[in-house]
Protein backbone atom coordinates (compact mmCIF):
# COMPACT_ATOMS: atom_id res chain seq x y z
CA UNK A 1 0.00 0.00 0.00
CA UNK A 2 1.48 3.55 -0.99
CA UNK A 3 0.97 6.57 1.54
CA UNK A 4 -1.38 7.85 -0.74
CA UNK A 5 -3.81 4.62 -0.30
CA UNK A 6 -3.34 5.08 3.10
CA UNK A 7 -4.15 8.64 2.55
CA UNK A 8 -7.43 7.01 0.62
CA UNK A 9 -8.25 5.09 3.64
CA UNK A 10 -8.25 7.46 6.47
CA UNK A 11 -9.96 9.69 4.31
CA UNK A 12 -12.67 7.02 3.97
CA UNK A 13 -13.22 6.74 7.74
CA UNK A 14 -13.13 10.28 8.27
CA UNK A 15 -16.08 10.84 5.35
CA UNK A 16 -18.28 7.86 6.96
CA UNK A 17 -18.29 9.12 10.42
CA UNK A 18 -19.08 12.26 8.70
CA UNK A 19 -21.87 10.95 6.66
CA UNK A 20 -23.63 9.66 9.93
CA UNK A 21 -22.36 13.27 12.04
CA UNK A 22 -20.42 11.27 14.07
CA UNK A 23 -16.71 12.77 13.86
CA UNK A 24 -15.62 13.48 17.43
CA UNK A 25 -13.17 15.15 16.26
CA UNK A 26 -15.26 18.11 15.80
CA UNK A 27 -15.84 18.39 18.84
CA UNK A 28 -14.01 21.75 20.32
CA UNK A 29 -14.11 22.63 24.44
CA UNK A 30 -13.66 26.50 23.19
CA UNK A 31 -13.79 26.84 27.57
CA UNK A 32 -13.49 24.61 30.34
CA UNK A 33 -15.00 26.22 33.25
CA UNK A 34 -14.87 23.04 35.72
CA UNK A 35 -14.42 19.22 35.58
CA UNK A 36 -17.91 18.40 34.48
CA UNK A 37 -18.69 21.84 32.67
CA UNK A 38 -17.14 23.39 29.19
CA UNK A 39 -18.58 25.75 26.33
CA UNK A 40 -18.90 23.42 23.56
CA UNK A 41 -20.32 25.23 20.32
CA UNK A 42 -20.76 28.27 22.47
CA UNK A 43 -22.89 27.00 24.73
CA UNK A 44 -22.58 25.69 28.66
CA UNK A 45 -22.10 21.56 28.33
CA UNK A 46 -22.10 19.03 31.08
CA UNK A 47 -19.16 16.96 30.69
CA UNK A 48 -19.94 13.24 30.95
CA UNK A 49 -17.21 11.79 29.08
CA UNK A 50 -13.70 12.67 30.16
CA UNK A 51 -12.44 9.70 32.77
CA UNK A 52 -12.48 12.66 35.74
CA UNK A 53 -13.90 10.12 37.87
CA UNK A 54 -12.44 11.83 40.95
CA UNK A 55 -12.57 15.39 39.29
CA UNK A 56 -9.38 16.51 40.81
CA UNK A 57 -8.44 18.52 37.86
CA UNK A 58 -9.98 21.35 39.52
CA UNK A 59 -8.79 20.51 42.42
CA UNK A 60 -6.84 23.47 44.40
CA UNK A 61 -4.61 21.17 45.94
CA UNK A 62 -3.87 19.48 42.62
CA UNK A 63 -3.47 23.03 41.12
CA UNK A 64 -1.26 24.57 43.46
CA UNK A 65 1.05 21.78 43.31
CA UNK A 66 1.35 21.92 40.12
CA UNK A 67 2.23 25.89 39.50
CA UNK A 68 4.73 25.84 42.17
CA UNK A 69 6.05 23.22 40.69
CA UNK A 70 6.19 24.40 37.48
CA UNK A 71 7.57 27.87 38.64
CA UNK A 72 10.19 25.57 41.00
CA UNK A 73 11.53 23.71 38.57
CA UNK A 74 10.36 24.99 34.82
CA UNK A 75 7.61 23.67 32.42
CA UNK A 76 9.45 20.64 31.06
CA UNK A 77 12.15 18.28 31.21
CA UNK A 78 13.58 18.76 27.95
CA UNK A 79 14.44 14.79 28.14
CA UNK A 80 14.94 11.32 28.86
CA UNK A 81 15.64 10.04 32.46
CA UNK A 82 18.55 8.47 30.95
CA UNK A 83 20.23 10.92 28.87
CA UNK A 84 19.08 14.00 30.92
CA UNK A 85 18.68 12.62 34.53
CA UNK A 86 15.69 12.21 37.13
CA UNK A 87 14.02 15.01 38.83
CA UNK A 88 13.40 14.76 42.40
CA UNK A 89 9.83 15.00 41.92
CA UNK A 90 10.01 11.95 39.37
CA UNK A 91 12.43 9.45 42.34
CA UNK A 92 9.75 10.77 45.22
CA UNK A 93 6.67 9.77 43.21
CA UNK A 94 7.74 6.25 42.34
CA UNK A 95 8.55 6.21 45.52
CA UNK A 96 5.71 6.61 47.30
CA UNK A 97 3.30 4.34 44.72
CA UNK A 98 5.89 1.76 46.14
CA UNK A 99 4.96 2.51 49.27
CA UNK A 100 0.83 3.07 48.59
CA UNK A 101 1.08 -0.46 47.05
CA UNK A 102 3.61 -2.17 49.56
CA UNK A 103 5.69 -3.78 46.69
CA UNK A 104 9.59 -2.64 46.10
CA UNK A 105 9.08 -1.40 42.50
CA UNK A 106 7.71 1.31 41.12
CA UNK A 107 8.04 2.76 37.78
CA UNK A 108 6.41 5.91 36.07
CA UNK A 109 6.54 6.57 32.22
CA UNK A 110 5.19 9.64 30.40
CA UNK A 111 1.91 8.62 29.52
CA UNK A 112 -0.51 5.58 30.14
CA UNK A 113 -0.07 4.31 26.41
CA UNK A 114 3.76 4.01 27.25
CA UNK A 115 3.09 2.47 30.16
CA UNK A 116 1.71 -0.28 28.94
CA UNK A 117 4.22 -0.41 25.81
CA UNK A 118 7.23 -0.27 27.65
CA UNK A 119 6.65 -2.80 30.31
CA UNK A 120 5.69 -5.13 27.38
CA UNK A 121 8.29 -3.93 25.17
CA UNK A 122 10.61 -4.33 27.49
CA UNK A 123 9.44 -8.02 29.36
CA UNK A 124 8.75 -9.78 26.19
CA UNK A 125 10.61 -11.03 23.37
CA UNK A 126 9.87 -13.15 20.08
CA UNK A 127 8.91 -16.50 20.88
CA UNK A 128 7.29 -15.29 24.56
CA UNK A 129 3.79 -16.26 25.01
CA UNK A 130 1.26 -13.70 25.79
CA UNK A 131 -2.64 -14.77 26.28
CA UNK A 132 -4.27 -11.34 26.77
CA UNK A 133 -8.16 -10.61 27.26
CA UNK A 134 -9.74 -9.86 24.11
CA UNK A 135 -11.35 -6.68 25.11
CA UNK A 136 -7.73 -5.35 26.26
CA UNK A 137 -6.74 -1.65 25.13
CA UNK A 138 -4.66 -0.84 21.85
CA UNK A 139 -1.32 -0.27 23.99
CA UNK A 140 -1.78 -3.83 25.64
CA UNK A 141 -2.04 -5.10 21.88
CA UNK A 142 0.51 -3.03 20.68
CA UNK A 143 2.86 -3.45 23.33
CA UNK A 144 2.30 -7.42 22.38
CA UNK A 145 3.06 -6.97 18.50
CA UNK A 146 5.74 -4.37 18.79
CA UNK A 147 7.96 -7.27 21.43
CA UNK A 148 7.46 -9.79 18.56
CA UNK A 149 5.91 -12.27 21.39
CA UNK A 150 3.57 -14.56 20.43
CA UNK A 151 -0.05 -13.60 21.78
CA UNK A 152 -3.55 -14.97 21.52
CA UNK A 153 -6.49 -13.66 23.00
CA UNK A 154 -8.81 -15.52 25.40
CA UNK A 155 -12.62 -14.84 25.71
CA UNK A 156 -13.75 -11.41 27.32
CA UNK A 157 -13.79 -11.82 30.98
CA UNK A 158 -13.84 -15.97 30.83
CA UNK A 159 -11.65 -18.06 33.32
CA UNK A 160 -12.66 -21.31 31.33
CA UNK A 161 -11.65 -19.61 28.13
CA UNK A 162 -8.05 -18.68 29.05
CA UNK A 163 -7.36 -22.11 31.02
CA UNK A 164 -8.26 -23.85 27.73
CA UNK A 165 -5.76 -21.54 25.98
CA UNK A 166 -3.59 -22.22 28.40
CA UNK A 167 -3.75 -25.63 28.13
CA UNK A 168 -3.29 -25.47 24.66
CA UNK A 169 -0.08 -23.70 25.30
CA UNK A 170 0.92 -26.79 26.93
CA UNK A 171 4.34 -26.81 28.22
CA UNK A 172 4.74 -23.28 26.97
CA UNK A 173 2.15 -22.19 29.27
CA UNK A 174 4.38 -22.35 32.38
CA UNK A 175 6.20 -18.65 32.25
CA UNK A 176 3.50 -17.53 29.99
CA UNK A 177 2.13 -13.84 30.19
CA UNK A 178 -1.65 -13.31 30.82
CA UNK A 179 -2.94 -10.00 30.92
CA UNK A 180 -6.41 -8.91 31.76
CA UNK A 181 -7.58 -4.78 32.89
CA UNK A 182 -9.46 -4.18 35.84
CA UNK A 183 -12.41 -2.09 34.96
CA UNK A 184 -12.86 -2.27 30.81
CA UNK A 185 -12.92 0.99 29.55
CA UNK A 186 -15.80 0.84 26.95
CA UNK A 187 -18.55 -1.79 28.23
CA UNK A 188 -17.62 -0.42 31.80
CA UNK A 189 -17.94 -4.26 33.22
CA UNK A 190 -15.42 -5.52 35.72
CA UNK A 191 -12.79 -8.80 35.37
CA UNK A 192 -12.73 -11.60 37.48
CA UNK A 193 -9.49 -10.85 38.36
CA UNK A 194 -8.98 -13.59 41.58
CA UNK A 195 -10.35 -16.43 39.39
CA UNK A 196 -8.08 -15.33 36.40
CA UNK A 197 -5.51 -14.90 38.70
CA UNK A 198 -6.14 -18.65 40.26
CA UNK A 199 -5.83 -20.21 36.46
CA UNK A 200 -2.68 -18.33 35.58
CA UNK A 201 -0.87 -18.81 38.63
CA UNK A 202 -2.63 -23.16 38.41
CA UNK A 203 -0.20 -23.26 34.70
CA UNK A 204 2.51 -20.95 36.07
CA UNK A 205 1.66 -17.80 34.11
CA UNK A 206 2.84 -14.35 35.47
CA UNK A 207 -0.15 -12.16 35.38
CA UNK A 208 -0.29 -8.75 34.67
CA UNK A 209 -3.40 -6.30 35.61
CA UNK A 210 -3.72 -2.87 33.90
CA UNK A 211 -6.11 -0.73 36.12
CA UNK A 212 -6.05 2.70 34.10
CA UNK A 213 -9.86 3.01 34.91
CA UNK A 214 -9.93 1.43 38.42
CA UNK A 215 -7.04 2.85 40.05
CA UNK A 216 -8.74 5.28 42.64
CA UNK A 217 -12.16 4.08 42.08
CA UNK A 218 -11.89 0.69 43.56
CA UNK A 219 -10.52 -0.99 46.58
CA UNK A 220 -11.22 0.09 50.05
CA UNK A 221 -7.67 2.08 49.74
CA UNK A 222 -8.63 2.82 46.28
CA UNK A 223 -5.39 0.54 44.93
CA UNK A 224 -7.66 -0.73 42.27
CA UNK A 225 -9.63 -3.86 41.68
CA UNK A 226 -6.56 -6.42 42.37
CA UNK A 227 -7.18 -5.02 45.87
CA UNK A 228 -10.75 -5.51 45.81
CA UNK A 229 -10.19 -9.02 44.46
CA UNK A 230 -7.82 -9.37 47.36
CA UNK A 231 -4.92 -10.75 44.95
CA UNK A 232 -1.87 -7.62 45.43
CA UNK A 233 0.34 -10.34 46.80
CA UNK A 234 -0.32 -12.62 43.43
CA UNK A 235 -0.34 -10.29 40.50
CA UNK A 236 3.28 -9.72 38.84
CA UNK A 237 2.91 -5.95 37.10
CA UNK A 238 0.13 -3.64 37.85
CA UNK A 239 -0.29 -0.87 35.56
CA UNK A 240 -2.13 2.45 35.80
CA UNK A 241 -2.77 5.98 34.00
CA UNK A 242 -1.86 9.19 35.26
CA UNK A 243 -4.83 10.56 32.97
CA UNK A 244 -8.21 9.47 34.81
CA UNK A 245 -8.24 9.25 38.79
CA UNK A 246 -4.81 11.44 39.19
CA UNK A 247 -5.98 14.33 37.10
CA UNK A 248 -2.47 14.26 35.24
CA UNK A 249 -0.67 12.93 32.34
CA UNK A 250 1.59 9.78 32.98
CA UNK A 251 1.36 6.16 34.22
CA UNK A 252 3.21 4.29 36.77
CA UNK A 253 3.51 0.16 36.93
CA UNK A 254 4.41 -1.65 40.26
CA UNK A 255 5.48 -5.09 40.80
CA UNK A 256 6.45 -7.69 43.47
CA UNK A 257 9.51 -8.74 41.33
CA UNK A 258 12.50 -5.75 42.59
CA UNK A 259 13.76 -6.77 39.09
CA UNK A 260 11.14 -4.78 37.14
CA UNK A 261 13.21 -1.96 37.85
CA UNK A 262 15.65 -3.12 35.27
CA UNK A 263 13.31 -1.91 33.06
CA UNK A 264 15.20 1.40 32.91
CA UNK A 265 18.40 -0.15 30.65
CA UNK A 266 15.96 -2.02 28.56
CA UNK A 267 12.42 -0.14 27.84
CA UNK A 268 12.64 1.73 24.70
CA UNK A 269 9.81 3.77 25.62
CA UNK A 270 11.43 4.56 29.22
CA UNK A 271 14.19 5.49 27.64
CA UNK A 272 13.89 6.92 24.41
CA UNK A 273 11.07 9.94 26.21
CA UNK A 274 10.98 12.92 27.36
CA UNK A 275 9.87 12.50 31.14
CA UNK A 276 7.17 13.86 32.49
CA UNK A 277 6.95 17.49 33.56
CA UNK A 278 7.43 18.79 36.75
CA UNK A 279 3.66 20.12 36.54
CA UNK A 280 2.27 16.82 35.61
CA UNK A 281 4.88 15.19 38.38
CA UNK A 282 3.48 17.08 41.08
CA UNK A 283 -0.27 17.13 39.84
CA UNK A 284 -0.10 13.09 40.07
CA UNK A 285 1.57 13.34 43.22
CA UNK A 286 -1.22 15.82 45.12
CA UNK A 287 -3.90 13.76 43.38
CA UNK A 288 -2.18 10.36 44.95
CA UNK A 289 -2.41 12.10 48.34
CA UNK A 290 -5.94 13.60 47.69
CA UNK A 291 -7.12 9.42 46.99
CA UNK A 292 -5.12 8.71 50.50
CA UNK A 293 -6.41 10.77 52.37
CA UNK A 294 -9.81 11.90 51.27
CA UNK A 295 -12.28 8.56 50.72
CA UNK A 296 -15.13 10.49 50.86
CA UNK A 297 -14.17 11.90 47.10
CA UNK A 298 -14.70 8.10 45.92
CA UNK A 299 -17.94 7.78 47.99
CA UNK A 300 -19.64 10.61 45.94
CA UNK A 301 -18.39 9.50 42.43
CA UNK A 302 -19.97 5.94 43.19
CA UNK A 303 -23.25 7.87 44.56
CA UNK A 304 -23.07 9.47 41.50
CA UNK A 305 -22.95 6.47 39.32
CA UNK A 306 -25.72 4.44 41.35
CA UNK A 307 -27.98 8.00 40.47
CA UNK A 308 -27.17 7.66 37.02
CA UNK A 309 -27.61 4.01 36.49
CA UNK A 310 -30.71 4.05 38.58
CA UNK A 311 -31.92 6.95 36.28
CA UNK A 312 -31.33 5.15 32.82
CA UNK A 313 -32.50 2.34 33.66
CA UNK A 314 -35.80 3.87 35.16
CA UNK A 315 -35.86 5.39 31.36
CA UNK A 316 -35.59 1.82 29.92
CA UNK A 317 -32.24 2.04 28.24
CA UNK A 318 -30.61 -1.09 27.80
CA UNK A 319 -27.32 -0.63 30.25
CA UNK A 320 -24.02 -2.79 29.21
CA UNK A 321 -22.88 -4.03 32.28
CA UNK A 322 -23.63 -3.60 35.97
CA UNK A 323 -22.98 0.04 37.89
CA UNK A 324 -19.57 1.35 37.58
CA UNK A 325 -18.16 5.03 37.05
CA UNK A 326 -18.61 3.79 33.22
CA UNK A 327 -21.98 3.68 32.08
CA UNK A 328 -22.24 2.46 28.70
CA UNK A 329 -26.29 2.66 26.79
CA UNK A 330 -26.15 0.07 23.88
CA UNK A 331 -27.97 1.70 20.89
CA UNK A 332 -28.70 -0.89 18.02
CA UNK A 333 -27.06 1.14 14.98
CA UNK A 334 -24.49 3.40 14.74
CA UNK A 335 -27.11 5.80 12.76
CA UNK A 336 -28.97 5.92 15.87
CA UNK A 337 -25.91 6.15 17.79
CA UNK A 338 -25.05 9.42 16.49
CA UNK A 339 -28.50 10.59 16.28
CA UNK A 340 -28.71 10.62 19.72
CA UNK A 341 -25.08 11.63 20.69
CA UNK A 342 -25.61 14.46 18.41
CA UNK A 343 -29.17 15.19 20.35
CA UNK A 344 -27.76 15.05 23.41
CA UNK A 345 -25.04 17.67 22.41
CA UNK A 346 -27.95 19.84 21.77
CA UNK A 347 -29.63 19.44 25.20
CA UNK A 348 -25.81 20.53 26.71
CA UNK A 349 -24.53 16.78 27.34
CA UNK A 350 -21.43 15.48 25.78
CA UNK A 351 -20.94 11.94 26.18
CA UNK A 352 -18.99 9.36 23.94
CA UNK A 353 -19.84 8.11 21.21
CA UNK A 354 -18.56 4.42 20.75
CA UNK A 355 -18.67 2.52 17.32
CA UNK A 356 -17.86 -0.62 16.29
CA UNK A 357 -15.13 -2.05 16.22
CA UNK A 358 -14.71 -0.22 19.58
CA UNK A 359 -18.15 -1.42 20.63
CA UNK A 360 -19.37 -5.15 20.18
CA UNK A 361 -21.93 -6.98 18.31
CA UNK A 362 -21.99 -4.23 15.33
CA UNK A 363 -24.27 -1.54 17.15
CA UNK A 364 -23.03 1.63 19.05
CA UNK A 365 -22.36 3.03 22.72
CA UNK A 366 -23.04 6.14 24.58
CA UNK A 367 -20.53 5.69 26.86
CA UNK A 368 -20.74 8.02 30.22
CA UNK A 369 -17.96 8.36 32.58
CA UNK A 370 -18.85 9.72 35.96
CA UNK A 371 -16.76 12.14 38.28
CA UNK A 372 -16.89 12.56 41.85
CA UNK A 373 -17.53 16.64 40.96
CA UNK A 374 -20.65 16.01 39.15
CA UNK A 375 -23.59 17.52 41.42
CA UNK A 376 -26.90 15.71 41.85
CA UNK A 377 -28.14 18.53 39.85
CA UNK A 378 -25.90 17.69 37.18
CA UNK A 379 -27.09 14.14 36.56
CA UNK A 380 -30.33 14.54 36.85
CA UNK A 381 -29.76 17.25 34.11
CA UNK A 382 -27.86 14.25 32.29
CA UNK A 383 -30.81 12.19 32.50
CA UNK A 384 -33.36 15.13 31.09
CA UNK A 385 -31.71 15.30 28.41
CA UNK A 386 -31.33 11.51 27.54
CA UNK A 387 -35.18 11.29 28.03
CA UNK A 388 -35.96 14.57 25.89
CA UNK A 389 -33.03 13.20 22.92
CA UNK A 390 -35.09 9.80 22.44
CA UNK A 391 -38.38 11.24 22.59
CA UNK A 392 -40.34 9.68 19.88
CA UNK A 393 -37.42 6.64 19.09
CA UNK A 394 -37.72 3.10 20.27
CA UNK A 395 -34.57 3.30 22.34
CA UNK A 396 -36.15 3.94 26.06
CA UNK A 397 -39.64 2.12 26.22
CA UNK A 398 -39.75 3.05 29.36
CA UNK A 399 -38.91 7.14 28.82
CA UNK A 400 -42.32 7.88 27.19
CA UNK A 401 -44.22 6.55 30.41
CA UNK A 402 -42.38 8.89 32.65
CA UNK B 1 -0.46 -35.21 -1.76
CA UNK B 2 -1.98 -38.06 0.50
CA UNK B 3 -5.38 -38.28 0.76
CA UNK B 4 -4.84 -37.50 4.69
CA UNK B 5 -3.64 -33.95 3.34
CA UNK B 6 -6.18 -33.70 1.09
CA UNK B 7 -9.04 -34.11 3.51
CA UNK B 8 -7.03 -31.60 5.96
CA UNK B 9 -6.79 -28.97 2.88
CA UNK B 10 -10.34 -29.06 2.74
CA UNK B 11 -11.28 -29.01 5.90
CA UNK B 12 -9.67 -26.06 7.25
CA UNK B 13 -10.66 -24.19 4.05
CA UNK B 14 -14.55 -25.52 4.52
CA UNK B 15 -14.42 -24.59 7.57
CA UNK B 16 -12.98 -20.99 7.11
CA UNK B 17 -15.44 -20.59 4.20
CA UNK B 18 -18.31 -20.89 6.87
CA UNK B 19 -17.14 -19.36 9.67
CA UNK B 20 -16.39 -16.38 7.15
CA UNK B 21 -19.99 -16.83 5.19
CA UNK B 22 -21.07 -14.02 8.11
CA UNK B 23 -19.14 -10.97 6.83
CA UNK B 24 -19.81 -9.34 3.47
CA UNK B 25 -18.17 -9.45 0.45
CA UNK B 26 -17.22 -6.96 -2.50
CA UNK B 27 -17.33 -9.41 -4.73
CA UNK B 28 -19.63 -11.99 -5.49
CA UNK B 29 -17.91 -14.91 -4.17
CA UNK B 30 -16.48 -15.86 -1.55
CA UNK B 31 -13.50 -18.43 -2.39
CA UNK B 32 -9.30 -19.13 -1.88
CA UNK B 33 -8.66 -16.44 -2.84
CA UNK B 34 -10.68 -13.43 -1.20
CA UNK B 35 -8.47 -10.98 0.17
CA UNK B 36 -9.69 -10.79 3.53
CA UNK B 37 -8.96 -7.36 4.34
CA UNK B 38 -9.35 -5.60 0.59
CA UNK B 39 -12.50 -7.45 -0.25
CA UNK B 40 -14.14 -8.26 3.05
CA UNK B 41 -12.96 -5.16 5.31
CA UNK B 42 -12.97 -7.49 8.45
CA UNK B 43 -12.14 -5.05 11.34
CA UNK B 44 -9.61 -5.93 13.76
CA UNK B 45 -12.39 -7.17 16.63
CA UNK B 46 -14.05 -9.73 14.22
CA UNK B 47 -10.44 -11.10 12.96
CA UNK B 48 -9.97 -11.76 16.54
CA UNK B 49 -13.40 -13.89 17.44
CA UNK B 50 -12.79 -15.57 14.16
CA UNK B 51 -9.21 -16.57 15.07
CA UNK B 52 -10.39 -17.62 19.01
CA UNK B 53 -13.20 -20.03 16.65
CA UNK B 54 -10.72 -21.76 14.63
CA UNK B 55 -8.42 -22.16 17.50
CA UNK B 56 -11.29 -23.76 18.95
CA UNK B 57 -12.42 -26.11 15.78
CA UNK B 58 -8.67 -27.23 15.54
CA UNK B 59 -7.81 -27.35 19.36
CA UNK B 60 -4.58 -25.14 18.16
CA UNK B 61 -3.18 -21.58 19.18
CA UNK B 62 -3.15 -19.14 16.70
CA UNK B 63 -1.06 -16.47 18.02
CA UNK B 64 -2.33 -13.25 16.20
CA UNK B 65 0.96 -12.12 15.09
CA UNK B 66 1.36 -14.57 12.69
CA UNK B 67 -1.90 -12.56 10.78
CA UNK B 68 0.87 -10.17 9.41
CA UNK B 69 1.67 -13.34 6.82
CA UNK B 70 -1.99 -13.26 5.91
CA UNK B 71 -3.74 -11.68 2.97
CA UNK B 72 -6.00 -14.02 1.44
CA UNK B 73 -8.53 -17.35 3.20
CA UNK B 74 -5.85 -19.59 1.21
CA UNK B 75 -2.69 -17.66 3.58
CA UNK B 76 -5.10 -18.19 6.76
CA UNK B 77 -5.97 -21.99 5.59
CA UNK B 78 -2.00 -22.44 5.07
CA UNK B 79 -1.16 -21.49 8.83
CA UNK B 80 -3.94 -23.57 10.11
CA UNK B 81 -2.79 -26.32 8.70
CA UNK B 82 0.97 -25.66 9.53
CA UNK B 83 -0.43 -25.10 13.31
CA UNK B 84 -2.55 -28.64 12.99
CA UNK B 85 0.25 -30.32 11.75
CA UNK B 86 2.63 -29.37 14.19
CA UNK B 87 0.74 -29.60 17.41
CA UNK B 88 2.29 -31.19 20.35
Amino acid sequence: MSISDRFAELAHIRDSLGAVEADPSRIVMEKILSPTEAIIGNRPTILVGTNNYLGLTFDNEVLDAACAAMHEQGSGTTGSRMANGSFAGHASLEHDFAEFYGVPSAMIFSTGYQTNLGLLMGILRPGDKVVLDSHSHACIYDGCRISGADFLAFRHNDPEDLRKRLRRLGGDAEGALVIAEGLYSMLGDIAPLADLCAVAKEYGAWFMVDEAHSFGVYGERGLGLCEEAGILDQVDFITGTFSKSLASLGGFCVSRHPEMQLLRYGSRPYIFTASSSPANIAAADAALRAIRTRPDIKDKLWANANRLYDGLKGLGYELASTVSPVIAVRVPSKEEGARLWNALLDEGVYVNLVLPPAAPDSAALLRCSLSAAHSFEQIDAILAAFKAASAGSDMAAGASAQ
Amino acid sequence: MSHQTQDLDQEIMQTLLTHLARFPTKSDELNAQTDLAADMNIDSVNMMELLMEVEDTFDVSFPLNMMANVNTVQDLANQIKQLVENRP
